[in-house]
Formats: C-alpha cells, sequence, structure tokens
C-alpha cells in the first residue's frame, strides 16, 4: 500500500495501482483516451502525461503506465506536463473534423472534454485533413471514420476483450482505420461495446442515430430483461420513447460490456402494438372501475365455487414486489398460493438455484477470476451472453473453459467442447467413478477457484441438483467449488424464491375445469411455457381471463379485461439474477404513447390535450396495491418483505445503480425430481434452444433485432441424417408431441449424435426451451 | 592505418560465397572451437569484454544485453537476427549477405550456444530477395555439413535456425514491433518492461541481435577480445565496422573499416571526395534517424561516445552526404516524409506529432513559412523528443534536431525571402 504526493496531496494506493489511478482516488482527473478501466493503458495516446518529481522515473512520463510508489512526488500542473498534454491536445485534434453540431456524440463526448482539459484551444495546423470512405457495419453501429483519434480502445473493445474477430486494425500511420475488412454486418455479439468504448463519435447507435442529444435524454439506471444475469444497464429515453440502451456499470455482473441482445432488444418498450389501454370485454370500465371489479368478481367466485375458483399465475418477467404482492392479494382473497410460473420446469430448476445452491452461488466477477469454468448443458451466447464474455476473461488470464453440451456452440474464446447428449449428461454428472469424470474431478480439484455452471434449461432440477453433488465432491477444506445456474428469465430467481416448495401444475388445475378465473400477472403461457396448445385449449373452461402486461402477447388479446402495466424501465422495481443478486431498477421515462408517434414522425402535435396519450399503463405493484386498497409506500413493503422473508435482508436499503445484494442463504430444497423418460427407438432427443435474439419475449417484439432472427433450421449430426438419407438443406418435418414443424435441414458435426436441435425464436412459438427431456421423429418432407 | 577484414574478407565484386569458399578462409573453425573448448559463460564473457556494440543503430553493448538473458532458464528460448534494414542511408547488412551469409549463420550458432537458445529466426525484409535465397542456402548448407540441427559436432548442443521473409515496414526494425511481427500479430512495439529477455517471441525469453553484430561473434571467438579492441581507432571503441557510403560523394560504397576513423578521411579517401567538386555542407552521421554533422565536425572520430559528444550519434555508419547546393530544409522534409510515412500509428506523437512536423517543413520549403512557424517546429522537436512509445519518432526528430542547431540561419532565409534560397 504505497502511500505516495500527487500535487501536493497525499494519497495511500492499492499495491500495483498506477499514478493515474492514484490521482484519480484525490479527485485529480488526468485526461486520458487509451486508458479504460476494463481494458487497461497501452500508453498509446499520451495524453496522460504527469510529471514525477521524485521517483524511480523522473521526469514527464506517462500516468497510466508507471506504478504508484512509496514516497513518490508527482505533479500533473505543472508547465512541463500542461504544455506536452496541450500538444497531445493538438496532434489528436489535426484531422478531427468540426462537425461536432451534426455529430451525435456531441455532449458526451470524451474528445470534447478531454480537448479543453488537456488545454488546445486554436487549431494551428493548416494543411489537409485525412479523410476516409466509410463502412457500412450493419443495422446498430455507423462507422465515420474522419473523427477517429485512434485510441485503438474499438478493437481492445472488439477483438481483446470481446473476442470478435472480423474487425480490426488495418492501415499504418495517420491512415490507421477501425473497422471489417470489407463493409458488412458486424459478427459478433457484443458489438455494441465499441459504441461506449469509443471516446468520440466515430462509432454511434445507428437506432439512436439524430434521435436526441445526450443531455435532452432521461437516463436511469436500470437492469436489463433479456436473460437471468442481471447486467447493469443504463437506458435513455426522450418524449415517452426509449431510444437507446447503454452498458452500466456493475462489477458484479457485467463489468463494463453488454451484449447486443440487452442494448438493441428495446423496441418493446414502443412496440407499435403495445397494448396501452384496458380492454375489458362486453363492459365499459375505466381503471378504477376495472380494479373493483376485478377484486369483487375475485371474492364473488370464490364464494361461490371454492377456493380453487380463482387461480393466480405469477411470472419470472414481473418483479419481486409485484409477485410478492400477487401472493399477498391471494391471502386477502382467500384463495390458493399463487404459482409464480406457468413453466414448470423452468420454475423447478429455478428454486434448485434459488435455494440448495445458495450457499455456493458464483457471481460473474467470482468467475472470471477463475482458473477453471465447467459448463454443463449451457450455451451462453443463447441463455446469458455476458456470461461468455466473462468466460473469455477467463481464458485471457490462462484459465480454461470446458463445456460439455449437446450442441454445436460457439464461443468467444478457446475452450474444450465435449459434445454429449441430454441423456449423457446426466449420466456423467450421475457416474461416481469413469474415465471421464475421474479426468474432471481431478482437473476442478487442482484447481485453484473452479465454477460450474449449468443450465437449468437442459440439465433441469435433477441435473442441477446431480451438479451441486459434484460441486461438493471436488470442494475442500480451503476452497468451494461454486456454482452458477442459468435460468429462463430476469426473475426467475426471485420467484423461485418466493414459492412454495410444493406446487401444482398450471394445465392439471385448469383441465379440471374448477377454475374459473386465470389472473396472468406478466406472462402468457401460450409462448412462455411449453405444451402451449394445451393451455389453449383450457382456456375455454375459464369465464375470466384477466392478462396483466406490458406486451402485445397473443394472451392479450385473448383476455376478458386486460390491464396494461409498466414495462420494467417504466417503473421501479427489484429482480434477482442468477446469482441470487438483488437489483433495484429505476424508472426511465413514463409510459405513454411516444409523441414521435402521435406527430407522424414530423413535429410534435400542437394540439393540447388534458391527458397523455396510452398513458394508462400502471405499474403491476400499484394494480395489486389498488386491489388491496394498500397505500403504502414502496420502501414500507419492503420492510413488511424482509420481515417476512428475512433471506431478503438488504432489500429496504438497494438503490438503483448500486451493485445489488446477495440474498441470504437458505437450507436446501429437495424437489421432487422425475426420472428421465425411456427412449424409444429410433427416435431423436429433441433439443429446443433458445435462439440467442427472440427467444425471450421482449427481444421477440423488438423490431431493432429483425436482422438478428435466426432462421427456421433443424440441425442433425451427420451420422444421424445419413441414417435417414437426409442431407443438408433439405426440407425435412419434425414429429413430436407438441406436433409436426416443418424446418430446412442443416448438418452440425459438433452436435451430438442422437440429437435434433430446433431453435426457439418467433418463428417456432411452440417449441419452448426447458422443457422436460422428449423425443422425436425427423423425416423427409412428404411432398403432396 | 590497419585494414583488417572480418567480415568482409570474402567479398568479391559481384559474387556471392558459400560454404566451401567461407571453410577456405577458416570459416565455422571459431564453431568447432568454441564448442570444443569454451563454456556458455565464457563466450558470453569474451564477448562482453570486447566492448563490441551493437551494430544495428542503438550502440547497446552486446555483451551487457546477453547477461540480461536467463540462459539458464529452461523451456524454449529464442535468438532472433533483425534484418529489417531500411532506414535511407542504410544498406550495410544487405552487402554482407550478398557477398558471404555463413557470416551471419556461424555468428548465429555461436551466439545461440553463449545464450542456451536452441531456435533462432532471421527476420528479415521482403526486398531482400537474393540476400533471403542466400540465406536459405546458406542454412541448408550448414545443416548438410552438422553446423546446424541436433547434437552440433557431437557436443550436445542444438540449433534449429529459421529464416522469415516479411512483409516489411521500417517500425520492424524496432526489436519488440518485431516480435510481433514474428508472431504474425500487428507489428505495433510492445510496452517495455517486460523487456524480450523476459518475456519476448511467443511470450518467451529473446534476444534480438542486428546482422551486423551477430557476424562479428566468430571474430571475437578466434582473435580473442584483446585483439577486436584493438582494431578500433579509438581507445573506448572496438572491432571494425561496415560504413555505408552514400549521398553527393564520387564513391559510394560500403567499406568495412575500424571503428574511429575520422569523418574527412573517409570522405576523401574512401569516398573519394564530394562530387562535381563541390564542397561538404553536411552529413548524417549513421543513418537516417541521427543528426546532421556539418563541416565543423570533418574531424571527428566515427564513434559512439565521440559522435555522441557532438551532439549526433554513430547509428549504423551509414553515412550520407549532402553537398553545399542542398537545401537542408528540403532535405530534412524529405527525411521527415520518410519517417511519418513508416509510422506505425500507435502513439500520437509519432502519427499525429510527425505530420505536424511534415506540414512545418513543407509551409517553410514552400516559402509559405513565418517566424511563428520557426517557433512551433522547435516546439514540436522538444514536446516529440523522448515522449513517444518507441524510438522511432525520436530517431525521426533527429535530423530536425540538427537542422535547427546547425542551420537555422537556413530556416530563417526561407522565411526572409519567402521561396527556397536554392531553387
Amino acid at each position: 500500500m504505497p502511500t505516495l504526493t500527487i500535487d501536493n496531496q497525499q494519497v495511500t494506493v492499492a499495491e500495483g495501482a498506477t499514478v493515474l489511478e492514484a490521482a484519480e482516488q484525490l479527485g485529480i482527473i488526468v485526461p486520458h483516451f487509451c486508458y479504460h478501466k476494463a481494458l487497461g493503458a497501452v500508453g498509446a495516446c499520451r495524453m496522460c502525461a504527469v510529471t514525477v518529481v521524485e521517483g524511480a522515473q523522473k521526469g514527464l512520463q506517462m500516468s497510466c503506465l508507471i506504478p504508484a510508489e512509496a514516497g513518490m512526488r508527482v505533479t500533473t500542473g505543472d508547465p512541463q506536463s500542461t504544455s506536452f498534454r496541450a500538444r497531445v491536445g493538438e496532434w489528436l485534434m489535426l484531422n478531427h473534423p468540426h462537425d461536432c453540431p451534426v455529430c451525435d456524440e456531441g455532449g458526451e463526448c470524451q474528445l470534447q472534454e478531454m480537448t479543453i482539459a488537456s488545454g488546445h484551444g486554436i487549431r494551428r495546423y493548416a494543411g489537409k485533413k485525412r479523410t476516409y470512405n466509410n463502412q457500412q457495419l450493419g443495422p446498430f453501429i455507423v462507422q465515420e471514420m474522419n473523427r477517429c483519434i485512434q485510441c485503438y480502445r474499438c478493437v481492445r473493445t472488439y477483438q481483446d476483450y470481446c473476442g470478435g474477430r472480423d474487425f480490426g486494425v488495418l492501415g499504418s500511420r495517420d491512415r490507421v482505420f477501425f473497422g471489417r475488412f470489407q463493409a458488412g454486418m458486424l459478427e459478433s455479439d457484443f458489438s455494441g461495446n465499441i459504441v461506449d468504448a469509443c471516446p468520440t463519435g466515430v462509432f454511434t447507435d445507428k437506432t439512436y442515430r439524430f434521435k436526441s442529444r445526450y443531455w435532452d435524454l432521461q437516463e436511469a439506471p436500470s437492469i436489463c430483461p433479456h436473460c437471468s444475469l442481471g447486467c447493469a444497464t443504463i437506458p435513455g429515453g426522450r418524449f415517452r420513447e426509449l431510444q437507446r440502451v447503454r452498458s452500466g456499470i456493475n462489477q458484479k455482473t457485467n463489468g463494463y460490456f453488454i451484449c447486443d441482445r440487452g442494448r438493441f432488444g428495446s423496441g418493446y418498450v414502443n412496440h407499435p402494438e403495445r397494448p396501452r389501454q384496458l380492454h375489458s370485454r362486453g363492459r365499459e370500465l375505466n381503471l378504477a372501475e376495472a380494479v373493483r371489479w376485478l377484486d369483487v368478481q375475485a371474492r364473488e367466485l370464490l364464494e361461490q365455487q371454492g377456493p380453487e375458483a380463482v387461480l393466480l399465475l405469477g411470472s419470472n418477467r414481473a418483479s419481486l414486489e409485484s409477485n410478492w404482492l400477487l401472493q399477498q392479494w391471494a391471502i386477502d382473497l382467500g384463495c390458493k398460493v399463487p404459482l409464480l410460473s406457468a413453466h414448470i420446469p423452468r420454475h423447478q430448476a429455478a428454486q434448485v438455484a434459488a435455494f440448495d445452491f445458495s450457499d455456493r452461488l458464483a457471481s460473474l466477477e467470482q468467475l472470471r477470476s477463475s482458473d477453471l469454468v465447467v459448463l454443463f448443458g449451457a450455451d451462453p451466447l443463447a441463455e446469458g451472453p455476458t456470461l461468455a464474455l466473462a468466460l473469455r476473461q477467463v481464458v485471457r488470464a490462462g484459465g480454461a473453459v470446458i463445456v460439455y453440451d449437446p450442441r454445436p456452440l460457439e464461443l468467444p474464446c478457446e475452450f474444450d467442447h465435449q459434445s454429449l447428449t441430454p441423456v449423457q449428461l446426466h449420466e456423467l454428472l450421475s457416474a461416481e467413478k469413469g474415465p471421464e469424470i475421474d479426468r474432471l474431478c481431478e482437473l476442478l480439484q487442482r484447481a485453484a477457484q473452479p465454477v460450474l455452471v449449468g443450465g437449468g434449461d437442459l440439465l433441469g432440477a435433477g441435473g442441477l441438483l446431480k451438479l451441486k453433488k459434484l460441486a461438493k465432491r471436488v470442494s475442500n477444506a480451503e476452497r468451494a467449488c461454486l456454482l452458477l445456474p442459468l435460468l429462463g428469465a430476469a426473475n426467475s430467481f426471485g420467484a423461485a424464491l418466493l414459492s412454495p416448495a410444493e406446487q401444482d401444475d398450471l394445465l392439471t388445475r385448469l383441465e379440471t375445469g374448477r377454475v374459473k378465473m386465470l389472473v396472468c400477472l406478466e406472462t402468457d403461457p401460450l409462448l412462455e411455457a411449453p405444451q402451449g396448445e394445451r393451455f389453449a385449449d383450457a382456456l375455454a373452461k375459464l369465464d375470466e381471463l384477466v392478462v396483466f402486461d406490458y406486451l402485445p402477447t397473443p394472451l392479450s388479446v385473448h383476455a376478458s379485461l386486460f390491464l396494461p402495466t409498466c414495462a420494467p424501465l417504466e417503473t421501479v422495481g427489484t429482480f434477482v439474477n442468477n446469482g441470487g443478486r438483488m437489483q433495484r431498477f429505476a424508472p426511465v421515462i413514463e409510459p405513454g404513447l411516444p409523441i414521435a408517434v402521435t406527430g407522424d414522425g414530423d413535429h410534435p402535435p400542437r394540439e393540447f390535450l388534458s391527458a397523455t396519450p396510452g398513458d394508462e399503463p400502471r405499474p403491476a405493484w400499484q394494480l395489486l396495491q389498488w386491489l388491496m386498497d394498500d397505500r403504502r409506500e414502496l420502501s414500507q413493503l419492503h420492510g413488511q418483505m424482509v420481515a417476512q422473508l428475512p433471506r431478503l435482508d438488504g432489500l429496504t436499503e438497494l438503490r438503483p445503480g448500486d451493485s445489488g445484494l446477495r440474498v441470504r442463504n437458505a437450507d436446501e430444497r429437495s424437489v421432487i425430481v422425475e426420472d428421465l423418460p425411456e427412449q424409444p427407438a429410433g427416435t431423436l432427443q429433441l433439443l429446443v434452444s433458445p435462439a440467442r435474439y427472440g427467444s425471450d419475449l421482449c427481444s421477440r417484439f423488438s423490431a431493432k433485432l429483425t436482422p438478428r432472427f435466426s432462421p427456421a433450421i433443424l440441425r442433425l449430426n451427420p451420422q444421424d441424417a445419413a441414417e435417414r438419407e437426409l442431407s443438408a438443406g433439405d426440407p425435412v418435418v419434425l414429429d413430436c408431441d407438441l406436433g409436426s414443424f416443418k424446418f430446412c435441414l442443416q448438418l452440425s458435426e459438433q452436435l451430438a449424435a442422437g440429437c435434433a436441435l430446433v431453435e426457439n425464436s418467433g418463428a417456432f412459438p411452440h417449441l419452448v426451451p426447458g422443457d422436460r427431456l422428449s423425443f422425436c421423429a425427423v423425416g423427409a418432407e412428404v411432398q403432396l | 592505418m590497419n585494414r583488417e577484414q572480418l567480415l568482409f574478407k570474402n567479398r568479391r565484386p559481384g559474387e556471392t560465397v558459400f560454404l566451401a569458399g567461407y571453410r577456405a578462409t577458416g570459416g565455422y573453425q571459431s564453431l568447432q572451437q568454441a564448442l570444443r573448448d569454451l563454456t556458455p559463460e565464457a563466450l558470453r564473457q569474451r564477448v562482453k569484454d570486447s566492448n563490441l556494440r551493437g551494430r544495428g543503430g542503438a550502440g547497446f553493448p552486446t555483451g551487457v544485453k546477453w547477461n540480461f538473458f536467463p540462459a539458464d532458464q529452461p523451456g524454449p528460448k529464442y535468438l532472433v537476427c533483425n534484418c529489417d534494414e531500411m532506414e535511407p542511408g542504410t544498406y550495410k547488412d544487405g552487402e554482407l549477405l550478398l557477398a558471404d551469409p555463413h557470416q551471419l549463420v556461424e555468428g548465429m550458432i555461436l551466439s545461440a550456444f553463449a545464450l542456451q537458445t536452441d531456435i533462432g529466426y532471421i527476420f528479415i525484409r521482403y526486398a531482400y530477395a537474393q540476400q533471403a535465397e542466400n540465406l536459405r542456402r546458406a542454412i541448408v548448407e550448414a545443416t548438410e555439413a552438422g553446423f546446424l540441427g541436433q547434437n552440433i559436432l557431437g557436443s550436445g548442443f542444438n540449433f534449429e535456425l529459421h529464416l522469415h521473409s516479411s512483409a516489411g515496414r521500417y517500425i520492424l526494425g524496432e526489436e519488440t514491433a518485431l516480435l510481433n511481427g514474428l508472431e504474425g500479430k500487428r507489428p505495433n512495439p510492445r510496452l517495455k518492461p517486460p523487456f524480450p529477455a523476459v518475456k519476448g517471441l511467443f511470450g518467451r525469453p529473446t534476444t534480438v541481435n542486428n546482422v551486423e553484430t551477430l557476424a562479428n561473434i566468430q571474430h571475437i571467438v578466434s582473435g580473442g577480445a584483446e585483439w577486436f579492441r584493438a582494431l578500433a581507432l579509438t581507445e573506448e571503441g572496438s572491432g571494425t565496422k561496415l560504413y555505408g557510403l552514400s549521398g553527393h560523394l564520387n564513391r559510394t560504397e560500403c567499406f568495412e573499416l575500424p571503428v574511429g576513423m575520422p569523418l574527412r578521411q573517409l570522405i576523401e579517401e574512401f569516398g573519394a571526395g564530394v562530387w562535381r567538386g563541390r564542397k561538404f555542407k553536411a552529413c548524417l552521421p549513421g543513418g537516417a534517424s541521427t543528426p546532421y554533422l556539418t563541416a565543423e565536425h570533418l574531424d571527428v572520430a566515427l564513434d559512439f561516445d565521440s559522435l555522441e559528444a557532438v551532439g549526433s550519434r554513430f547509428g549504423t555508419a551509414g553515412v550520407t552526404v549532402f553537398d553545399d547546393r542542398t537545401c537542408m530544409v528540403a532535405a530534412t522534409l524529405n527525411l521527415i516524409r520518410f519517417f511519418a510515412r513508416e509510422s506505425c500509428g500507435w502513439c500520437t506523437p509519432c502519427r499525429d506529432g510527425l505530420t505536424m512536423v511534415r506540414w512545418l517543413l513543407e509551409t517553410i520549403e514552400t516559402g509559405q513559412g513565418t517566424p511563428e512557424h520557426l517557433e512551433m517546429l522547435k516546439d514540436q522537436l522538444q514536446q516529440i523528443s523522448g515522449n513517444s512509445f518507441c524510438a522511432l519518432a525520436e530517431g525521426a526528430m533527429g535530423p530536425v534536431a540538427g537542422l535547427l542547431t546547425h542551420f537555422e540561419q537556413e530556416i530563417i532565409d526561407h522565411l526572409e525571402k519567402g521561396r527556397c534560397p536554392f531553387q
């Protein structure tokens, strides 16, 4: 812990900290470009020069490169440093165009800030400016290379940190070019990070182009709703339109970067068909009347037809508060305990994560510093993309990644892929002995900080429990082997944590015919649970279907009463991520039709109304409070939640934008796990995998992501295809319990033999990932 | 004056000496002698005692550099020969490899033995196609003769030597950029520390030496350190040097002469005087990145310390002479254009600072300059020197430093006349 003096102020810093970091600790921001907290220092821009008066290397030094030493004396404001930094500012600005008024970066441009900080003001260079031809980089990112100041941050982000391979540095001298070999869509699933990393307007968000000035945006810290990792984001909106999402910073989860699904998948908020108005079939009701009618109707039904007549269904998309209030309303009504998920296998897997795993859950931060990560049945790029980034950091630091998974996986790093079918995966995890499990246990036992990652969808609750056994087996007195589950949605963990151990099955209850009213809180079992067709049939038995949602789901159309709710970023709430971290999100924009929509794309409307058009959505938790005539503040609710569930300790103190808080550990809750079914002869194991884009409903309803949606493809191992006399490109039919589906066939050597792989996306909404293991037949499509 | 020929002893016009000719004049005897009589430590000590200084331009004592090298560390270690010779005025390594490629091969085997590395690379620029061809043949011949490969001459020492022809740019002469290039990466210089001796090629300990440096090793082995030092004309100097003459001379050739040659003798005797009967105005003593010498320096001995004492550098001993009708602003602009074009684009002072300097010199040379431009040029010199990521920009500013020290009046003439006074 060296103590040094910077500008006559003493500061003690951590071992290995640089002078730049030490100065920052004192609040002295030395101008810099190429230094970035996540990317480190490379000493290229030379902007962070300071003068070392006493120390090992005296004189003008780059503060990002020299380590802070005890007794060092550094000045940042002396003539030598300031004149050199002013010169660097001048050099960097030699070619920079004077287009700030039309540049999207204006207002949040580090080049503007640092140029002023450097002291450079008047351009003396009157030579020719260097210019470039820009490339089309696809639908997400605009390139304007003339603005480039060659800090190399983009390429260090895209290639080094994120592992993208189609973007790099070309050329040399003052003609260095940052782009692709040829124009085309950036291939990386993390491409948007170069927008955040670029200190000026070279790479800007195409989907946000010319929409707003930074200072006009409403921004607030939020939590990404697209998967269970809970990355920090900062969405920005204006005129009630969500215009962009940028990465937030949370060391415990994503660090500094997010994936493109999270960044460009926010179109659902402004979806043109988003239901913004209450509708009640056959009745003219306003919001207050509708809430009253719902409460009265539910009580009447319960009184007349018993406690099973009303069924409340929560979800893993809804916040912790909403789900908890749904449970409170059930108590208030006197009906049965609500189900908090329509997807039973996923919910069971989440329960294993929330209870059995709770004493050894890893954070992404811990995972990044691990030396050995073994994944079982997990496809990070689809089920939690930022996990793939974290894995890359493991490999970059010299660690290893092993993946046991049937699918032909891609990761932005080197890894050892063992292609096993789901059945073989379970066998491996159950095995006491055997060459593979022995080898693996030995590797895990030798590792300094091993982490096991389990895909909840593929392993199910049973597989996750086996994974926990393995973790225990390779833990020792010095260190535990940590676990990280991948779950279905942003609040899967939270919903599981609130649920009692014993839960009925939604479909069984509906099919008894005793349920007369179903209330769905921000969920559509037609799309979000397996056997959607069975659910659709069961809906006929209901008298009333009540839906709370913010998405234009098919179920919202069927509803006899539909109550529009706020999207997560229009309200406040808490999600619990897959590592058991409670994280608060804040409201970014108000619900209501964006002005751009009402103004038909031109000038904002000149008609003035007393109410905001389309502002009927209310936070789901608020609607539930109204049902119970509960007027407490959210903080009071939090207090009651903690009192009831001590695991939520700290919930009251959570603030949006902080790093969140782990829920307290819980006792194991051994879910009853069914045995794997027998495989009928001649069938294939059906793998329904989430597509990277469009598998979660929020991204499916985001038109911006359309270029990334995957086509309807079925993959087979070439061996299985040969047995069926099929070849790549053939039209094929897949027959399974859920029906028959037509696909185009592709072959993949890396896919485990004996499996048929399809991706869940908008193209095949009935094939929902995470269901129990089932089997299918694949054959050529018969042309009639 | 003693004109001992070590490196050029087999040099004949238009000929290349291969194994038979090289052995006829004592080639590979040093290798046999060293493997038989010397330990690696003893060899390193002998090189250190010889006071051999690096011939690639920086002049760092080779023995000291080798002492940093962890020769006893197990695992792969590399010896790399830097043959990315492309600074204007420097062509000595090319001449050596055209004449006698085995000089380098034997020198590398001995150096590898001294450093206990079993893999060596020769990094050669693309334009040296004939030299690469010669080296390829020399490596094959040496391998067949048992001087390369496993268990060399029964000593138990193994060494394999590879030739890498690169796409090559000037920046690859910077040793860490060269290592990146050799690894197939973008040749930007690396951050130091760690130095190559600790973490070099493929992350392993590596020493990078110049062609001429390595070719001297067998002569130090056979002649001894004392003898080698005595070859120089100066007290502190050692050995011979390949002087590459160019510019406005009657004879522009490469000569092997003792270190410490007086500049006047080199120009008058070996360069046969300034061409067309004109007068000597200035010269670059050691390649394009060394500050100019003027007529007042004609009696300076060409050696590392004596040239540093007069504000220049010995560099590569590529001596480029300018006659009295040369515009030194134009000459400097020509050099700066080269350096600005060869910047790798990594750090700001080099990438954009040299662009700024080029523009300033262009403005002055075309007669549009003002006293303010002269002040800016002085400021650029001060700000760029010592503050760039690697030595390229520092070297690029060498001629500018010389211009401002010795020819400021010539710049002022440009400003006052509003044109180049030499046109």
